[in-house]
C-alpha cells in the first residue's frame, strides 16, 4: 500500500500542475487533499468517528501510509539533515500525523513553533 | 445527554466531598458509583515529559500492571522534548574520567542552596541529588547517548558536572524513554486532555478526560471517565505559557514577553488540583531569560549567540543609538533594563546586540543564527542604522565612545567588566533581544515521597502524586540550569517506589 501511494504521488506530481496533496474544494464547502478524493466518496466516517468535532486520529493515515518512521521524505529538500520531520530528534515515533498535517486546511508543522525558517506550510 | 447527567451527579459528589468529614462515608461512595467509568487503570500519569515518562517506565518496572500516560498535545514530550539536553550528574563517569573527584551530591545541593536564596527545600534537593546516578543509569539503560568526553561547568555550579545529550536536545532522552515504555507495556495516548479530577473526599479516584482533544480548542473531542485503581501522577509541567496566570502571580511579567516553553505549558491541571485542595507554593517565582530573540520561536539560538554578544560586543537601544546596561549583569537586572526600551505606544523597541563577524564567522553559534535568520551579517554601522531604524550619527558616536572604553578596559557608563570586550570594527553580527519567560519554580506542594499535600489538612491527598515542574517549593528563588532534567528523572524513580509502598499499605 505504502509503495503504491508513493508511486501515485510521483505520477501525479509529474503529470499535472496540481500536486498530490494540494488543497481543493472537495465536498460542499469542505476543502480536502486531491490525493484523498477516493476517501471522500465514502463520507467523513473514514477519518472522523461521529460528528465533525470528534477529531480524526492517526489510524486512518497509518492504514494507507504506514507508521511515521517508515514514510519516506525527500531528504534533498531538508534545510539540514537533522530537520527530518519523520525522524525528528525531538519526537521521532512519538508524534501524531496531525501535529504537522491538516486535511482540510494548510497547517504549519509543529517544528515551526521554534524553527520558524525551516518548515513551510503543509 | 448521558455524559451531562453524569457530570451533574459528579459535581454534587465533588461538592459533598469538600465536607467529607461531616458525612457518613457511604453516601459519598454512592455518589461516586454514579459515575460510569469508561475504563480503569492502575496508574494514570498526566503528561509525557521527563517526569511522566520516567514515572511511567519506573512504575511499570515496579511490577504494576496497567500504566496509562495521557498527553493532551499531538506529540510526546512537552518542554522536555525541546529542552537543551543538559543534565547535572555529580560523580558521572565522564566527570570522573576528567579527574574531577571532589564532586558529590552534597556539593550540588550546596550550589542549589545559594541560588535558592533561602527559599529552597534542602531535603528535597538532597534526595534528588542522591538519585542522580540512578537517573543517569535510567538514561543509559534505555539507550540515551551523551556527548563523548563532554562534561562542563555551567552557570551557578561550582564543579563541572553537566553532561549533554548527543544532539543537544532533551528529545534524545524523551524519545528513548518513550520507546522503552512502549516495549515494556506502558500505554500512551495523545490528544487526551485532563479536564477534572474525580474525588472521594481527600482521595482521588479517577479523572475526567477529553479524548481526541485538539489543542487549544477546549470544545473538541468527547468526555470520558477513567478510573485510577492505585494512583494518579501529575506530571503536567509548568505554566509559563498561561499569560493570565503568570501575570496574576507576577505582575512584572509583561505580556510582551514571549516564552521559551512548548505551547502546552498552560497549567490547567495545577489549577484543577488547587481547586480540589492541593496547596500551591511559590507561584510567583518565575524565571525569565534576558537572552531571548524576538526573531525565533521558543528557546532558539539566541542564548548561545549572546554568550559571544554579552562578552565581546555591545547592546544598543534602537530608540537613541545608545548603550543602556551592563551587558554582563545578571538575568533580572538585564531583563528590567531591556524592557524599558519601548515606543510611545508601549510596544517593544527591541534592542540590538552587535559583535565582530570575522573572528567568529565559523563558530557554530554564528553559523546557525545567520542560517536561521535570527541574526544578520551587516558590513557597516550605516547598514545597521538603516535596517533597525536607529539614528545613524548617534550609533556611530556610541560605538566610537565604546571602543575607547574597550581600549581603556573600563566602562564609566555602566561599570561593565571589560576584560573580554573587543573593539568593534565590522563587519558585524547583529541580533535583536527581548526577554522570555522560561521556568516556573512554583507549583504544587508535595512531601518528599511525591504525595500532593492538601492545604486544608496539611496531609497528603490519597493516591495523588506530583513530580517535575508542576511541583513547587523545591528550587526556591532560582533554579540552576541542568537541574530540572535531573529532578524529573529522579522523581520518576522516587514516585514509583512510593506508589508501590502506598499500594501495599
Ligand atoms: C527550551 C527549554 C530548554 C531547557 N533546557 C534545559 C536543560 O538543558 N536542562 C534542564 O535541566 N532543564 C532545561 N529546561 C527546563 C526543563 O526542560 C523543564 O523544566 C522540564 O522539561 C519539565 O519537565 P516535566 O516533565 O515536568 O514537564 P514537561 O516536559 O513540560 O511535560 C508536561 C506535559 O504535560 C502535558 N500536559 C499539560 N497539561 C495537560 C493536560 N491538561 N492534560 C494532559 N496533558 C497535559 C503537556 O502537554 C506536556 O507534554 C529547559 C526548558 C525549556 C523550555
Amino acid at each position: 500500500m505504502n509503495k503504491f501511494i508513493v508511486t501515485l504521488l510521483l505520477g501525479l506530481a509529474l503529470s499535472s500542475g496540481v500536486y498530490a496533496g494540494e488543497l481543493v474544494k472537495m465536498k460542499g464547502k469542505t476543502q480536502g487533499r486531491t490525493n484523498h478524493e477516493f476517501i471522500y466518496q465514502d463520507g467523513c466516517q473514514g477519518c472522523h468517528q461521529g460528528s465533525g468535532k470528534k477529531n480524526a486520529t492517526d489510524s486512518a493515515c497509518v492504514e494507507c501510509h504506514g507508521e511515521i518512521n517508515s514514510i519516506p521524505v525527500d531528504e534533498s529538500m531538508l534545510a539540514i539533515p537533522e530537520a527530518h520531520p519523520h525522524k525528528s530528534l525531538h519526537y521521532n515515533q512519538g508524534a501524531s500525523c496531525l501535529a504537522c498535517h491538516g486535511e482540510h486546511e494548510k497547517k504549519a508543522p509543529v517544528c515551526a513553533e521554534c524553527h520558524r525558517t525551516w518548515f513551510g506550510e503543509m | 445527554m448521558h455524559n451531562r447527567r453524569n457530570f451533574l451527579k459528579l459535581s454534587a459528589g465533588a461538592a459533598i466531598g469538600g465536607m467529607a468529614a461531616a458525612l457518613p462515608s457511604t453516601s459519598l461512595a454512592k455518589e461516586c458509583q454514579a459515575i460510569k467509568w469508561d475504563e480503569s487503570h492502575d496508574v494514570i500519569i498526566v503528561g509525557s515529559g521527563f517526569a511522566g515518562l520516567s514515572a511511567a517506565l519506573n512504575t511499570k518496572r515496579q511490577g504494576i500492571k496497567s500504566v496509562l500516560v495521557l498527553e493532551k498535545m499531538q506529540v510526546i514530550g512537552g518542554n522536555s522534548a525541546i529542552n537543551g539536553g543538559w543534565l547535572a550528574i555529580p560523580k558521572n563517569p565522564i566527570q570522573l574520567a576528567q579527574g574531577i573527584e571532589d564532586d558529590s551530591p552534597e556539593e550540588l545541593v550546596k550550589d542549589q542552596i545559594i541560588s535558592g536564596r533561602g527559599m529552597q527545600n534542602e531535603a528535597a534537593l538532597r534526595q534528588i541529588a542522591n538519585r542522580a546516578l540512578d537517573a543517569y543509569e535510567l538514561c543509559i539503560g534505555t539507550g540515551v547517548k551523551f556527548r563523548d568526553s563532554f562534561n562542563i561547568q555551567v552557570g551557578g555550579h561550582n564543579k563541572a558536572r553537566a553532561i549533554r545529550t548527543q544532539h543537544g536536545t532533551g528529545g534524545d532522552i524523551t524519545t528513548k524513554l518513550y520507546e522503552a515504555g512502549v516495549r515494556e507495556g506502558v500505554e500512551y495516548r495523545l490528544q487526551h486532555y485532563i479536564e477534572d479530577f474525580i474525588m472521594d473526599g481527600q482521595e482521588i479516584v479517577g479523572v475526567k478526560v477529553r479524548k481526541n482533544y485538539h489543542f487549544p480548542d477546549i470544545t473538541t473531542g468527547s468526555t470520558i471517565y477513567i478510573k485510577a485503581n492505585k494512583a494518579v501522577i501529575l506530571a503536567n509541567g509548568g505554566f509559563a505559557r498561561n499569560m493570565k496566570l503568570r501575570e496574576v502571580v507576577d505582575p512584572s511579567l509583561d505580556p510582551t514577553l514571549d516564552c521559551t516553553n512548548a505551547l502546552g505549558a498552560t497549567g490547567e491541571v495545577t489549577l484543577t488540583a488547587m481547586a480540589h485542595g492541593a496547596l500551591p507554593v511559590h507561584m510567583n517565582l518565575i524565571q525569565t531569560g534576558h537572552w531571548g530573540s524576538p526573531d525565533e520561536g521558543g528557546f532558539g539560538w539566541s542564548n548561545a549567540l549572546l554568550s559571544i554578544g554579552w562578552h565581546q560586543g555591545a547592546a544598543i537601544s534602537v530608540l537613541n543609538g545608545k548603550r543602556f546596561m551592563d551587558e554582563r549583569a545578571d538575568r533580572k537586572t538585564c531583563s528590567e533594563a531591556i524592557m524599558k526600551n519601548r515606543y510611545p505606544d508601549n510596544s517593544p523597541a527591541y534592542p540590538i546586540v552587535l559583535f565582530n563577524y570575522e573572528k567568529y564567522k565559523d563558530d557554530d553559534r554564528v553559523v546557525r543564527a545567520l542560517r536561521d535568520k535570527m541574526a544578520w551579517k551587516l558590513d557597516s554601522l550605516d547598514e545597521i542604522a538603516s535596517k533597525f531604524n536607529i539614528p545613524a550619527a548617534e550609533l556611530k558616536r556610541t560605538i566610537n565612545e565604546y571602543n575607547g572604553h574597550v581600549s581603556a578596559r573600563k566602562d564609566p557608563l555602566f561599570n561593565r567588566k571589560m576584560d573580554t570586550a573587543e573593539v568593534l570594527t565590522g563587519p558585524f553580527v547583529v541580533s535583536r533581544i527581548w526577554p522570555k519567560v522560561h521556568y516556573c519554580m512554583g507549583g504544587l506542594k508535595t512531601d518528599l515521597a511525591a504525595r500532593v499535600i492538601d492545604g486544608r489538612s496539611m496531609s497528603p491527598i490519597k493516591k495523588l502524586y506530583a513530580i517535575g515542574e508542576v511541583t513547587g517549593g523545591i528550587h526556591g528563588e532560582a533554579r540552576l540550569s541542568s537541574t530540572s532534567c535531573l529532578e524529573c528523572l529522579a522523581m520518576g524513580i522516587v514516585v514509583s517506589e512510593t506508589i508501590k509502598s502506598d499500594a501495599q499499605a
